[in-house]
């Protein structure tokens, strides 16, 4: 008789932390590998439901942990970058520390996925704390912190007169290094070209990061490069350029194999990579 | 005739400094209290309450103290601008209770606001079965070789009460909620709990004192047996994992012992990252003058300054260093500053 496969079994989880509270849903592998656990992070679609369920195969497959955080509207009307208004970092940090009390393998660096907002955080979470990153997922991002000063933070580091913006950018500045070092691969469909509402649009950020989410892959991609050989570091970042694949994050998943790429743990072996 | 004469004992009030000690090694005790030295456990009787209404006990709480109360301390200099300078001297007629955490001497000098020390009478020197007298030192951690492996940052500030503990334990919060096994330690100062409370409320992977490495008070012990201390609670802050240690130096930049380990080259060059708190800008600009002879800077100013957005903003222009408030202290992406540059190990000179 065939022997069907286990399903992997999920758990539910609620943290509270100086900034709120975060739930998530993990998804745990029959059988594990020693791979790092995977956080992923949903974009301003919030659809952590649906990444779970994209995403439970793959930790099956892979033998990875998965987490999906749920940053509700109601609580976390902004979570795509630590800001006055808002500390997703901190609520975040405070999920994984919940969770290496639970499974030690959350206390070393883990890989992050985020799709489009989702990925806004996840790259500002590992340029404020490299040392909890194995490996940076980016997919789809609307924007990026640019690692240089050509513009003021919160798209890149330098400084302005805008309130934190000093401190913050310090914040960035200081981690710079090890956050260069990481290993880094971006995602982004042929088709996500669109200039919908959700894209944040300017004429400074159209003009250094670029018009539409395919030239920002592109821009940070170079930007990160530049950055790191700059100060002697081999760069470790590719992009993957996803074929037909619009703005969607299921889409991504179903015809790309997005999961599969993310949760196969090393460099990908996708023919678009560059 | 000995079980007499230690009975008092299991009915004593042993105060925090004790808190390492095996009881069952004290055997009898003598009054040659001429021979005291520090940290030898003295049994002392409460005779006239003054400053302090309270001892400090091992199990982590206060205990009120009336006359009469039998408590067990450990002989011990201090140094506390806000209430006591004493000795490690007792003198058999009557002795001083210099900290609540368990200190007894003589007093020498008194700040004005606070009342005089509280009285005690004392009984005993505690000695073990060989009659040899029972010191802090027996109890403290064995030495470790492994101080070098951990990256430490200093808490140094003006004064008593200028912010040190609250930036130490602060800073620990932060580091913790980074992801960081943190060791939060108290280099120097009087053993007493509330430091040391404060330190583990904020979740730190282990907490210590100078106590742990054998001594009551820091205060007149030679630069060498202070920096051993240090040198201990580093290693074993190593041994027990931690990645990073917040280190508390009390006092002021001109202690005597204070002064002596910032002037010590061992000691700068063991700094990681350096904090200090002060309670105006004035107070900034004189501890950044200072540190600079010295070859420091510091990487942030906090303390009692923070709590003035004035005040930090003078500092701030008058030093060019940072101020944060405790709130940053404890923010992890800024805790992670000093442990991105910790760990890298690159430090900024003067």
């Amino acid at each position: 008789m065939p022997r069907s496969t286990p399903e992997p079994s999920l758990t539910s989880h609620r943290v509270a932390s100086s900034s709120g509270t975060l739930p998530a849903r993990v998804v745990h592998p029959a059988g594990r590998s020693n791979l790092p656990p995977l956080v992923v992070l949903h974009g301003i679609s919030r659809n952590a439901d649906e990444l779970v369920e994209l995403f439970r195969p793959e930790a099956e497959r892979s033998g990875r942990v998965v987490v999906v955080p749920h940053f509700s509207e109601k609580c976390w009307p902004t979570f795509q970058r630590p800001c006055r208004a808002a500390r997703p970092d901190q609520a975040l940090l405070a999920l994984l520390s919940h969770l290496a009390v639970i499974d030690p393998a959350f206390a070393g660096p883990l890989d992050v996925f985020g799709h489009s907002g989702g990925a806004q955080l996840a790259h500002r979470f590992a340029m404020l704390f490299p040392h909890r990153i194995g490996r940076l997922h980016l997919a789809a991002a609307g924007w990026y912190c640019l690692p240089d000063t050509s513009m003021a933070y919160p798209y890149g580091l330098g400084a302005d007169a805008t309130p934190g913006a000093l401190t913050w950018a310090r914040r960035h500045s200081q981690a710079l290094p090890a956050y260069l070092r990481l290993g880094v691969q971006v995602y982004v469909g042929t088709n996500d070209t669109g200039r919908d509402d959700s894209l944040r649009t300017g004429a400074d950020v159209d003009r250094i990061q670029g018009r539409d989410r395919v030239a920002r892959a592109e821009t940070f991609v170079e930007r990160f490069r530049a950055a790191a050989r700059a100060r002697d570091i081999l760069p470790d970042i590719s992009l993957t350029r996803l074929p037909g694949v619009t703005h969607d994050v299921a889409e991504a998943i179903r015809r790309a194999d997005l999961a599969s790429l993310v949760t196969a743990g090393g460099r990908t072996p996708f023919a678009a990579a560059s | 005739m000995t079980q007499d004469l230690l009975a008092p004992l299991a009915a004593a009030k042993w105060t925090f400094a004790t808190r390492r000690v095996d009881r069952a090694l004290i055997a009898g005790m003598d009054t040659d209290f001429a021979a005291a030295r520090a940290g030898d456990l003295i049994l002392a009787q409460i005779e006239a309450i003054g400053k302090h209404q309270c001892v400090q006990l091992t199990s982590g709480r206060p205990s009120n103290i009336f006359a009469g109360d039998m408590i067990v301390l450990a002989c011990g200099a201090r140094y506390a601008p806000d209430q006591f300078e004493g000795l490690a001297e007792i003198d058999p007629a009557g002795a001083d209770l210099l900290a609540g955490g368990g200190c007894i001497g003589r007093m020498v000098a008194r700040n004005e606001r606070v009342k005089v020390a509280t009285r005690l009478l004392p009984i005993g020197r505690l000695l073990d079965a060989a009659g040899r007298p029972v010191n802090l030192d027996r109890f403290a951690l064995p030495a470790s070789n492994r101080s070098d492996e951990i990256p430490v940052v200093v808490v140094l500030g003006t004064t008593m009460n200028s912010g040190k503990t609250t930036a130490t334990a602060q800073l620990a919060l932060g580091l913790r909620r980074a992801g960081y096994k943190v060791a939060a330690l108290k280099g120097t100062g009087t053993g007493a709990f509330g430091d040391f409370n404060q330190y583990a409320d904020t979740g730190a992977h282990w907490v210590a004192d100078f106590t742990d490495a054998g001594m009551v008070t820091t205060y007149h012990e030679p630069l060498e047996r202070v920096k051993a201390g240090l040198r201990c609670l580093l290693g074993h802050a190593a041994e027990r994992g931690c990645d990073i240690a917040v280190m508390e130096i009390a006092d002021g930049l001109f202690q005597r012992e204070t002064g002596a380990l910032v002037a010590d080259p061992w000691f700068r060059r063991r700094l990681s990252g350096l904090v200090f708190a002060c309670g105006d800008a004035v107070a900034a600009a004189g501890g950044v003058a200072i540190l600079a002879r010295h070859g420091l800077r510091p990487d942030v100013l906090t303390g009692i300054l923070s709590c003035s957005p004035m005040a930090m903003a003078e500092a701030d222009a008058a030093t060019g260093v940072p101020v944060l408030r405790k709130s940053d202290l404890s923010d992890p992406a800024e805790a992670n500053v000093f442990a991105l540059r910790a760990l890298v190990g690159e430090r900024k000179a003067a």
